[in-house]
């Protein structure tokens, strides 16, 4: 009995031992760096290095440069996001229970995933640089974030089991009831994390507007809070981008707390 | 009505297309007409071209390959070992996973610069090596996986990585093409990293070639960008039934 105690116990450091590269890994280029990035939040400057409380943060948030980039990157999200997700929803339930040869139509909807915005941000600049208007920037990200969504609600909808179907037809349901009690559960969690992804893939958007712009610099309305990271990078504002980094992570935490704290009160 | 929902679908996965189509067309037109010069250009007389384009598979590839074993044994240790506090580290994964690379640019560099890695190769695949999200994507996979195989193997053999090797990643076969051509896919289209960490010109990726291109002579633009997209579309066309089958989330915690 001892014996095997023992042989379990070393194969579940084994296991432990298994998240070590990624950990070491993580740890090294995402962990540390983010405490320093705290700690610079809190300092005056990288030389005298003395703590000055929440300073830099009232600085920030009372920058105007800040609160233009975090007003565009919540437009951003509470404009794109839920065209991304009523689209991805409509494709995919089309591809999942639609006509056969419709479905071949899903690769189109999901290669601009894979598509490089180096190659796609040419034909936007040249089609749409006389309009100034953040649209194509918009145009730019739903094009290119509605694939994966496509992606895994398709996941989501076909592995709903067909029998199901039929013993719930068999007991008399109709279509929308069937749809509404089987396939809705089992689908919404999945639309809670697409719908999460594509928010922070809103957060991520820097390329695809450096790119259209091909500048440090874009119109106001373009200007997002990678952007303001970014450039104090350039002009090695520590303080400042520090302390936009925290708020940035601060507020993407928030969400994806928030929906995962609402993904398990609705969808159990 | 389902003629109606046919055709719409059609139109509707041209409009999808279409910024890639247009642009091909515009790579082979010029104002005189269809001329196959761009690339005759880009190809023949534009040097610079070359090492940015073989960076960006390199880099690619590296960061792929290396990423693999990586995130096997990361979503290995996930699913299979017990302690206290995973529910959270993964969760802490899932919340690195979506955080603007911006975030923590500024230390990654200066820990880069300590390590000398800064305007090196090392600068820009090391840090993408550890990248969470294979990690949470196989990890979810993993969970749906039979585990009696695993339990099988495990008396056949005492080393975790046979039973790794022999049960784990056939079972996992769909999920890794699907990580590894997402993987890439990211890797091929990174422009802060390269932008940023690099200054030697020789080091740099196609994304900033084409981003510099309309300073070569010549209309090499649209013709790079056409290259440029090539080697994802070829992946993508061998392995799109993976990416579809490989990639399932919901449920997190």
């Amino acid at each position: 009995m001892k014996v095997k105690r023992k042989k379990h116990l070393s194969w579940n450091v084994k296991c432990i031992l298994c998240l070590a590269p990624s950990l070491l890994g993580t740890l090294a280029f995402f962990a540390a760096p983010f405490i320093r990035v705290v700690y610079y939040s809190l300092i005056d400057n990288q030389f005298r290095r003395n703590f000055v409380g929440f300073d830099n943060y009232m600085d920030t948030l009372t920058n105007k440069y800040f609160l233009l980039a975090l007003k565009n990157s919540l437009l951003l999200i509470v404009i794109c996001v839920p065209i991304v997700i009523i689209l991805a929803l409509i494709i995919s339930l089309v591809l999942s229970y639609g006509i056969k040869w419709i479905r071949k139509t899903r690769a189109a909807f999901v290669l601009p995933l894979v598509i490089p915005t180096a190659s796609i941000a040419l034909i936007w600049h040249s089609v749409f640089a006389s309009f100034d208007s953040v649209i194509p920037v918009y145009l730019l990200f739903i094009w290119k974030n509605t694939g994966i969504c496509i992606v895994l609600l398709t996941a989501a909808f076909t592995a709903v089991d067909p029998a199901l179907f039929e013993a719930a037809r068999l007991d008399g349901a109709g279509t929308f009831t069937l749809h509404k009690k089987i396939t809705v559960p089992i689908v919404m969690p999945t639309v809670f994390f697409v719908s999460l992804l594509t928010i922070v893939n809103s957060f991520k958007i820097f390329k695809e507007i450096y790119l259209y712009y091909g500048t440090n610099y874009p119109p106001d309305h373009s200007y997002t809070l990678q952007y303001y990271m970014n450039n104090n990078f350039l002009k090695l504002d520590y303080q400042s981008l520090a302390t936009s980094a925290v708020l940035t992570s601060l507020l993407i935490f928030g969400i994806v707390m928030g929906g995962m704290a609402l993904q398990k009160r609705y969808c159990q | 009505m389902k003629k109606l929902i046919g055709i719409i679908f059609f139109l509707l996965s041209g409009v999808f297309l279409l910024p890639v189509a247009a642009t091909v067309f515009f790579s082979f037109y010029s104002e005189g007409g269809f001329t196959a010069d761009g690339y005759k250009d880009l190809l023949f007389d534009c040097f610079v071209f070359y090492p940015m384009f073989w960076n960006s598979v390199l880099y690619a590839s590296a960061i792929t390959l290396a990423q693999l074993p990586v995130v096997i044994l990361c979503a290995f240790g996930f699913t299979w070992a017990k302690f206290r506090g995973k529910g959270i580290l993964f969760i802490f994964y899932i919340i690195l996973m979506m955080m603007p690379l911006q975030v923590t640019i500024l230390p990654n560099y200066i820990g880069l610069r300590d390590m000398g890695l800064v305007n090196t190769p090392w600068g820009i695949i090391l840090p993408m090596i550890f990248s969470p999200f294979g990690a949470v994507v196989m990890h979810q996979y993993m969970k749906n996986t039979d585990s009696s195989v695993i339990e099988a193997a495990r008396l056949e053999t005492s080393s975790i990585f046979r039973v790794i090797l022999v049960s784990v990643i056939p079972q996992l076969r769909v999920c890794i093409f699907a990580v590894a051509l997402f993987v890439f896919a990211e890797c091929w289209n990174m422009v802060e990293q390269p932008m940023l960490f690099l200054t030697d010109k020789n080091l740099k990726t196609m994304s900033v070639f084409i981003s510099e291109a309309g300073s070569y002579t010549g209309a090499v633009l649209f013709p790079s960008a056409v290259i440029f997209l090539i080697p994802v579309l070829l992946l993508y066309l061998f392995f799109s039934d993976s990416l579809e089958k490989g990639l399932t989330l919901g449920e997190l915690s």
